[in-house]
């Protein structure tokens, strides 16, 4: 017998023995199947073990082994299907079966916006190391988001359009085209000047909120968006300890020890002012701005800068909560679909 | 900006490579934001932070990588050779606005030829974008983005009465640009004049009918510095931002500005011919002198956290352009260049000696002092509040602070003061400054129902700004919730916030009426008789207005109320040390009574023994307990602290309780 006709015949068997164990519907149908495909003495099985004999020499182990298999697989049915018509294997069929595999009774869990969470974490860490939490007004005043922050009249960070300046209330006033009393603030720093204004130092906070610039909704601006800065004002602070803070923080964040960069920048309310890049998986990733408290803005808050200096540091939370998760839009931040939310 | 590599070699040797220039230019100022091959030359575009104008040219980034690499830095020395009459016989100037025009300067060429430019320059013009026009255009554009300086050329010809007057426009004038629109002139705009009619925006654009052309023989060339917010005005006003504008918006270099010039007529006696008339027409007070900046050498240290030897403090300020005036073993005394109007302080020195001398030599690892710092209570309540939300099943939303007019005027249980208002909305129409979080959530409720999300259960903490007159405004941090649930298990939901922060908290609900919610289905919530905030079930009216499908309940909580009751540190109290007793009550009473009522009076009579009361169940079967009934299901938990409470007392107290519901509230109990 060729080995090709002999396989056909186990492929037939299994088949067939497939069939006729899953449909058995009570015990004298399954045991009806069982005497005819696995009976000791005129079985099916037994039948085909017959042909093995005449199967070539040099095809005898391939047969042996596949005729092996397909026992196994015939008795390994045989048990599914009295395991099945006996109710998992309790011998009283008739009772109801326990199935510990249907899933549990389990409550519907609310999750915390991904940003709330990512807030969470930078405070957390920068709590241990040492910062407290401060928090200010978002509608704000000229003082306390320009001028205490050495960002004169004629500076380009006021105009109109880039600031959401209120409406005065008094009727008649026309259209006003320059600056208005109050804006949404654009910045958290306005937190800083409030803290350092009725603190003397040292002073070592975060400040963190929500800030408003006008720009126009896309994958990576949105007109609202979360800022966090810190503030540490004391004596002896020097730009070796903003950096320090810079990796103690990343190395944290990142659980690694990420190293820290600085690139020269230019914000108003600092000087030096850095850009500060991190080293992470490879590659140096933009982490935010920071700088040494510019002499100018420890004056306005009363502070004398030949007695303190100050550093400062202020990221947007939105862009490092994206890359933390990986979410390529910021509007998802705003949308609040559920499927969104819940998968953080 | 960006800089041709090619042109860069005309004033500073570059034996470094490209990726080495790239990255210390970046690494002490000027951002590298992407090369790329023009020809045989490199476009290297890099970003200039507003306070250094000066690297808005080649020869102001070639002093840069000068000071970087110890290079010497090669200006051309832009003396063009003069004949024939002097300028000022030529033409007259007069500056009518000195607060929109600090200075100007024009000088003549006469007898030019008009053509193309030759090869070298319209390939470095190439490099950088730029198309060319023609040769003195083009030298007018070259000279800008050689050292900052940007010029205008007139055909001298066209100028009414050899004149220009620099002036603010008359009422209602206009000019036709080089662009061929007409442009109004707005008061505050600084225009150039002949003695007729304007001829340029100053600063921002020039116009067309002194414009040079193929016919152009005599060239007026303007080099002038105009009032930065002036020029910003105008180029905003008119949407006109050009190279100009944009480098007057950032100031230009005043000991500069007569260099412009004469490298500019150089250039064009060079490549168009002609004869330069002697001297400059110079209009406007010099800039005044730069005062002497000292710079203390312990101040590096105590702001860097480095050590910087004098000598290379010393050796980076001059290469800069600084000049020393003065200088021993404390302090370095300089006097700024012209071109560096960001050098006014000690601390801007510094900055200079930190960014040249490299911010990657300050360490990572100083040992910064350990401070205690404390979670604020505010946030330890909010977190307490966000774990059980979330354990409940609502998810936290966060939506805009600012909404529409429509949004804002839906609800505002807090004030009756009119919103404040953004002078530009934020978004699409959200001009107005929330008083309320409930209008934003349910417009988020709606967005997931047309997402088709089965569910939708969320809450919002975030602040509404109650308006208080001439003062800021008040604001108050909110906590508001949208359900599909209902009022008894939004209720619910409030309820366990409040007994995770106080268990002993009692919230009473008293009858209010808002717009939006079902005046029967809705309520005000107090907690010792103080405001807590609104539960309420959205009325008909209001689930059509936001488009809602389903029914839908929402709350809203004042957090400083909440943060008023927070017990975040619980003392203990002593746990019972006798058993006690438990009797169910099923009381018959009108529709009318309220729960609370009834409560109320089951409390005082069970004293001393009150533990616990639970509300069960309401049950109604107009059949068997009548029309307008309703029967109260709760159950009694008694217990005595003094000793173990008997049955036949518990009794007693029952009935007690019963015969004092039957007289306040005219309850029965049922069999």
């Amino acid at each position: 017998m060729a080995l090709k006709d002999f396989l056909t015949v186990l492929d037939a068997l299994i088949e067939q023995a497939t069939a006729a164990f899953a449909t058995a519907a009570d015990a004298e149908a399954l045991e009806a199947a069982r005497v005819e495909f696995l009976g000791a003495k005129s079985g099916r099985l037994k039948a085909v073990q017959k042909d093995l004999g005449g199967v070539d020499k040099a095809d005898k182990p391939a047969a042996g082994k596949r005729f092996n298999e397909v026992k196994q697989d015939l008795e390994a049915l045989l048990a599914a299907a009295t395991a099945r018509l006996s109710g998992g294997g309790s011998t009283k069929s008739a009772e109801a079966a326990f199935d510990p595999t249907v899933p549990g009774a389990r409550a519907r869990l609310g999750h915390l916006h991904p940003i709330t969470q990512t807030i969470a974490e930078l405070c957390d860490i920068m709590g241990r190391l040492g910062f407290t939490v401060a928090e200010g007004p978002e509608v704000e005043d000229l003082w306390h988001n320009f001028e205490a922050l050495n960002i004169p009249l004629e500076h380009p960070a006021r105009d109109p359009l880039d600031n959401f300046y209120l409406a005065t209330a008094a009727a008649g006033a026309g259209v006003p085209t320059g600056e208005g009393q109050w804006l949404l603030r654009s910045q958290t720093s306005t937190v800083q000047i409030r803290v350092m204004e009725r603190t003397k130092p040292p002073v070592r906070i975060i400040s963190l909120g929500r800030v408003y610039r006008p720009d126009t909704p896309d994958a990576t601006h949105f007109p609202m968006f979360h800022q966090i800065e810190g503030l540490l004002v004391d004596r002896h602070v020097t730009m070796a300890d903003l950096k320090s803070i810079l990796h103690l923080f990343a190395s944290s964040f990142f659980e690694d020890d990420v190293q820290v960069r600085f690139r020269p920048s230019f914000f108003p309310f600092t000087e030096p002012s850095v850009e500060v890049d991190m080293s992470w998986e490879g590659r140096w990733i933009e982490f935010g701005g920071a700088g040494m408290v510019d002499p100018n803005v420890l004056s306005a808050v009363g502070y004398d800068p030949d007695e303190v200096t100050g550093l400062a540091f202020g990221l947007g939370i939105e862009r490092i909560c994206a890359r933390r998760h990986g979410i390529p839009d910021i509007r998802e931040f705003f949308k609040n679909d559920v499927r969104f939310l819940q998968q953080f | 900006m960006i800089v041709s590599w090619n042109w860069l070699t005309q004033y500073v040797p570059l034996a470094m490579s490209r990726e080495e220039l790239e990255h210390r230019l970046m690494m002490s100022g000027l951002n590298h934001e992407g090369t790329e091959t023009v020809g045989d030359d490199l476009a290297i575009d890099l970003e200039v932070t507003s306070n250094r104008p000066d690297c808005l040219g080649h020869i102001g980034v070639a002093r840069e990588i000068a000071v970087l690499w110890d290079e010497k830095l090669t200006i051309p020395p832009a003396k063009p050779k003069e004949a024939g009459p002097p300028v000022n016989k030529l033409v007259r100037v007069r500056i009518d606005c000195p607060e929109l025009c600090f200075r100007y300067t024009a000088r003549v060429v006469r007898g030019v030829k008009i053509g193309p430019s030759p090869d070298w320059m319209v390939r470095r013009l190439a490099t950088l974008g730029i198309a060319p026009i023609n040769n003195v255009v083009d030298i007018s554009n070259y000279v800008l983005m050689e050292c900052g300086q940007p010029l205008h050329t007139f055909d001298f010809a066209k100028l009414a009465g050899g004149q220009i007057i620099v002036r603010e426009p008359s009422p209602g004038e206009t000019i036709e640009a080089i662009d061929h629109k007409t442009y109004r002139l707005e008061p505050g705009t600084c225009v150039i004049a002949d003695a007729k009619y304007p001829v340029a925006i100053g600063g921002v654009m020039g116009g067309a009918v002194t414009e040079i052309s193929d016919r152009t023989t005599d060239i007026l060339v303007e080099a002038a510095e105009f009032d930065p917010l002036a020029i910003r005005g105008a180029a905003r006003g008119l949407n006109l931002h050009s190279d100009s504008s944009y480098r007057f918006e950032r100031r230009v270099d005043p000991g500069n500005i007569d260099w412009a010039s004469r490298r500019c007529c150089e250039l064009i006696l060079e490549l168009a011919g002609g004869t330069l008339a002697g001297g400059v027409v110079d209009v406007g007070p010099a800039a005044p002198a730069r005062k002497t900046v000292v710079l203390r050498l312990a101040q590096i240290p105590r702001v860097l956290g480095i050590d910087v030897p004098a000598a290379e403090v010393r050796k980076i300020l001059t290469a800069l352009g600084n000049v020393e005036t003065r200088a021993d073993a404390k302090r370095v005394e300089v006097i700024p260049p012209s071109w560096r109007r960001d050098l006014t302080r000690e601390i801007d020195l510094i900055e200079e000696v930190a960014r040249i001398h490299g911010y990657d030599r300050i360490p990572q690892d100083v040992g910064v002092p350990m401070v205690a710092s404390a979670r604020r209570p505010e946030d330890r309540v909010m977190e307490k509040v966000r774990g059980v939300l979330v354990a409940l099943g609502y998810d936290e939303a966060m939506t805009l602070s600012v909404v529409d007019d429509a949004t804002s005027a839906a609800m505002s249980p807090w004030t009756d003061a009119a919103p404040l208002v953004s002078r530009t909305p934020v978004i699409r129409g959200a001009d107005r400054l929330r008083r309320s979080l409930i209008p934003s959530l349910l417009a988020a409720r709606r967005t997931n129902q047309a997402l088709a999300n089965p569910e939708a259960e969320l809450f919002e903490i975030a602040k509404v700004y109650l308006p208080r007159g001439k003062e800021l405004p008040n604001e108050r941090r909110m906590l508001a919730l949208t359900s599909g649930r209902s009022f008894h298990q939004v209720k619910g939901a409030i309820e366990a916030v409040l007994a995770a922060l106080d268990p002993a908290a009692q919230i009473e609900a008293v009858p209010a009426e808002l717009p939006l919610l079902a005046p029967e289905r809705s309520c005000q919530l107090e907690l010792a008789g103080r405001v807590l905030g609104f539960l309420g079930e959205i009325s008909a009216e209001g689930l059509k207005q936001f488009e809602l499908r389903q029914n839908t309940t929402v709350a809203e909580l004042a957090t400083d109320e909440l943060l008023r009751i927070a017990r975040l540190i619980p003392r203990f109290a002593p746990l019972p040390a006798y058993p006690g007793l438990s009797r169910d009550l099923n009381l018959v009473v009108d529709e009318t009574v309220r729960w609370a009522d009834v409560a109320a009076t089951v409390r005082t009579h069970c004293e001393p023994y009150f533990e616990h009361l639970q509300y069960v169940d309401t049950y109604r079967d107009p059949k068997r307990l009548g029309p307008g009934k309703k029967s109260l299901l709760m159950a009694l938990a008694l217990r005595w602290r003094d000793g173990t409470l008997t049955n036949q007392e518990a009794d007693r107290v029952r009935d007690e309780i019963v015969a004092a519901c039957r007289a306040e509230h005219g309850a029965e109990l049922r069999a």
